[in-house]
């Protein structure tokens, strides 16, 4: 089970990294991608299936035991009611084993904004966005057991609930999924790394040959790598300044190394005269960069707890569009190539894998999560697509090109995925 | 301003008591203690008037603006039957925002006004988003920037532009007249898409800047992926005054500004000229009112090198005093009649406090509730991005607010320092009544 996942998503991102060269792993299908189906399901369809395939060996896991467990008609029926008075109040408070659907309404409660079904530290459901005077409602299979309704910011947060006997059918066990999406995420960064090195030896040659064009290109070629896994570059405190640090951010006394100094050679000065030294560092560094996301992924498939946990993945995820937010909307990533465009990309593409990877436990978690936060990646893809230029050098509109009309429209739709992805962090943790 | 200077109930003068009809009548409360008076005044003048004004009227006592005596304290109800933040003493603070709905999903939107007005009572009561202080791994509920301030008097009014009534929301057959647009009026061709118009707006006022914007940033960040902030303005001095007991203060021209406003205790003018009633094609805006807003730089270097004479003759005011050109006070009435020895009018046909009196339009008044602003320097020009958000409440735009600026937009004499830039109407639906109302309840709710 654990070595599987990893296969899969290696091979889907090699198929892609085939077949689109520089950019746009993922997101070019969806475009097309419509109703229900994810923004992810084209980046994470081996993802999918992997997790079906797990799904196999055992017990139901994921989406599928989850969404089927309000539709088989057989579901308890449970109403909470929420008063600024009295707080979350469960009727029945008691329930048995199996499907069961919560309708909330949040009759006064203005500070109450969900409603958590908890056991000790773990949600098994929840309901967010509860507006005084509005119903809401969710469903999920729950197990025998003590558990509690939780609804942050009423009179009284917490209440016992009670589930009695046995679940007709077993949910798939969160942990597994969760350690699953580790191992998942694992192998999508060391992809990424073992991708990265290819165009920046293709980089260290073309500066070494004097070919200004060939080195720009291979520049080019290589960011969205670095790009899509940076949280876990940043991770390495010595590592990511080393590799790519901007001119304003080096400390003085200090060397400016990475891609930006070459980047800056080869697009303003036009040159790759005295790049030799960097290039080569920048390649040693990179092999460093790839011995220590491997010693990463080796402690994470041997669940040791040192290496990637699920709540830093989200993290990283929500992490991937400050970078976007912070440094590409600006303009001041690729403040001399111009493609900032494709790092954006890439950093949505990288978000979009993390997430992807968490997908199954956060089905278990709440069923209508994962379509709510795809459906926002989907109009940020949507959006993107507009900008790609496949004239241009990456294959984006340089940022330059840009209107601040743009740049406020993808703005927008970040944003719109962002605030709920900046929430699943506190809902993985157990 | 470049806005009406109508007339309207002085607060002060027991000796002639409150006429409305008197134009530019009254008498000034004094440019003494400007900000420490208004200060200490505001409160203790609002509590005691307003009983009094609501039984004068046969007003509802439940209109959202009663308001407590401490500042830092001080709170302004949030429910009533009308919104609170338009007859209420004015603020010395604003920050306005205007945004364009993106969910498609009437649900969607609903739920938004709803958690608006969530957010908005406990704003007001000084209280943030949540009590509960959130999980270690996620975002806080609230931003915290307002947590130990206090309420400082915030009110919170949410509009809805006309561009929301399109076929997103099967609101199509909702849009009220009144809130139609207003096609060309005079003046509007500096008008930028950057700074106008928006499917929702909020204005929230209070007496600290700090308040204000928390009030805002919240509530546009409840409102991502659904809806997307189209543009604000922070407004940091009051520019005109809605209360009895506020001094008239001065717009960055250095002029008193609103010397005449409608104040809140003239409950006759104000059933008159700002509340919607039952002649409402939309029974939804019954009680509500209708907010223009325009944003309006001053032409600021420009200004500062014209002489006194000029400047006075522009405004037809004395520049340090406020009084009318023919003579007297502040709230001395100005004589539009009287010529000078070269036969021409004192008061200049074209001067701004001409041509924005009431009786110059017939009769027409609005409820102004502008603030001086500045955006900094212009970085196309390097000129000082500054001048007045002028925002107006009415019962009709096209009757009240359109009649005047046509007249000012075309030979006002001060349209040589002022452009406006930006703006928009919005229709702010009646007062949010009780925890589980929302903004606009009735507009999606009842079939009109």
């Amino acid at each position: 089970m654990t070595t599987l996942p990893r296969t899969r998503t290696a091979a889907a991102v090699l198929t892609c990294a085939a077949a689109l060269v520089l950019t746009a792993c993922g997101s070019s299908g969806s475009s097309e991608s419509s109703t229900s189906a994810t923004a992810a399901a084209t980046t994470s369809a081996a993802v999918s299936s992997a997790t079906s395939a797990a799904s196999t060996e055992g017990s139901a896991t994921g989406s599928s035991a989850t969404s089927s467990s309000g539709g088989d008609g057989a579901a308890q029926v449970v109403t909470v009611t929420i008063t600024d008075a009295d707080g979350c109040v469960a009727d029945p408070d008691t329930v048995a084993a199996g499907p069961v659907t919560f309708n909330i309404n949040n009759v006064d409660a203005l500070g109450v904004t969900e409603m958590e079904l908890v056991a000790e530290q773990r949600i098994l459901g929840e309901r967010e966005n509860l507006t005084p005077g509005f119903d809401s409602t969710f469903s999920v299979r729950i197990d025998g057991g003590s558990y509690e309704i939780f609804c942050p910011g009423a009179a009284t947060e917490r209440t016992p609930f009670t589930v009695t006997g046995q679940a007709a059918e077993v949910t798939g066990d969160l942990a597994d999924l969760l350690q699953q999406a580790a191992v998942e995420y694992a192998g999508y960064v060391d992809d990424q790394v073992e991708f990265l090195i290819t165009p920046v030896k293709e980089l260290q040659k073309a500066i070494a040959d004097g070919d200004l064009e060939a080195a720009q290109q291979a520049y080019a070629k290589a960011r969205p790598f670095y790009e899509r896994i940076e949280p876990v570059a940043e991770s390495f405190p010595d590592l990511d300044p080393a590799i790519d640090l901007r001119i304003g951010d080096v400390e003085e006394g200090t060397e400016w190394t990475g891609f930006h100094p070459i980047e800056q050679a080869l697009f303003e000065k036009k040159t790759t005269d005295g790049l030799n030294d960097l290039a080569d560092k920048l390649v040693a560094d990179i092999e460093e960069l790839q011995k220590l996301t491997g010693e990463l992924s080796a402690a994470t498939i041997a669940d040791n707890g040192k290496g990637y946990q699920p709540f830093e993945i989200a993290n990283g995820a929500s992490g991937l569009l400050d970078e976007v937010l912070q440094s590409k909307i600006t303009g001041e990533e690729e403040a001399y190539s111009k493609i900032d465009l494709l790092d954006f990309e890439a950093n949505v593409e990288g978000s979009l894998q993390a997430f992807a990877t968490l997908e199954p436990a956060l089905d278990q978690i709440d069923p209508t999560l994962v379509p709510t936060i795809s459906t926002k990646f989907d109009d940020l893809i949507a959006v993107l697509d507009d900008y790609r230029d496949d004239s241009a050098l990456g294959g984006w509109t340089p940022y330059t090109d840009l209107t601040a009309a743009d740049k406020k429209k993808l703005t927008d739709a970040l944003l719109a995925v962002q605030e709920p992805l900046s929430q699943i962090a506190a809902k993985i943790t157990q | 301003m470049t806005t009406p200077d109508e007339p309207g109930t002085q607060p002060a003068p027991p000796a002639s008591g409150p006429s409305r009809r008197r134009f530019l009548g009254g008498a000034a409360l004094g440019a003494a203690g400007l900000v420490g008076g208004a200060a200490a005044g505001y409160g203790i003048r609002a509590t005691q008037d307003r009983p009094a004004a609501d039984t004068d009227s046969g007003e509802p006592s439940s209109v959202a603006g009663a308001v407590s005596v401490d500042k830092a304290a001080a709170q302004v109800d949030f429910y009533g039957e009308r919104q609170a933040g338009i007859t209420t003493p004015q603020q010395e603070r604003l920050m306005f925002a205007s945004l364009d709905v993106t969910t498609t999903d009437a649900d969607e939107l609903q739920r938004l006004l709803g958690r608006w007005a969530a957010m908005a009572a406990r704003f007001t009561q000084g209280k943030p988003v949540s009590d509960s202080p959130g999980k270690p791994l996620a975002p806080p509920f609230d931003t915290g920037e307002a947590e130990d301030l206090g309420a400082y008097s915030l009110t919170v009014t949410v509009g809805f532009g006309a561009s929301l009534f399109d076929d997103r929301f099967g609101l199509a057959g909702k849009l009220p007249a009144a809130l139609k647009p207003l096609g060309t009026v005079p003046g509007d061709t500096t008008m930028r898409e950057n700074f106008t118009g928006g499917d929702l707006c909020i204005q929230a006022c209070a007496d600290d800047p700090q308040v204000v914007f928390h009030a805002v940033r919240n509530m546009v960040r409840a409102a991502r992926g659904t809806a997307t902030l189209r543009w604000s303005q922070l407004g940091f001095g009051r520019a005109s005054a809605t209360g009895a007991g506020q001094t008239t203060p001065r717009n960055l021209m250095g002029f008193k500004d609103g010397t005449n406003n409608i104040h809140a205790d003239d409950t006759a003018a104000v059933q008159e000229f700002v509340w919607v009633g039952d002649e409402t094609d939309q029974q939804w805006m019954n009680g509500g009112s209708y907010l223009v807003a325009r944003k309006i730089r001053m032409e600021i270097e420009s200004w500062d090198t014209d002489d006194l004479e000029d400047q006075e003759k522009i405004f037809g005011r004395e520049k340090s005093s406020g009084a009318p050109l023919t003579g007297g006070e502040e709230f001395t009435a100005i004589d539009f009649n009287r010529t000078g020895d070269d036969g021409e009018p004192v008061i200049d046909i074209n001067s701004h406090v001409r041509l924005s009196s009431p009786e110059a339009n017939g009769g027409v008044r609005l409820l102004r509730r502008g603030y001086n602003y500045t955006d900094g320097q212009d970085p196309d020009t390097g000129k000082l991005a500054a001048g007045l958000f002028f925002i107006c409440y009415q019962r009709d735009p096209h009757a009240q607010f359109k009649v005047v600026q046509a007249r000012l937009g075309s030979t006002d004499l001060l349209n040589e320092y002022i452009a406006h830039i930006g703006g928009g109407v919005w229709a702010c639906p009646p007062g949010v009544t009780a925890a589980g109302d929302w903004f606009g309840k009735r507009l999606f709710t009842e079939n009109s």
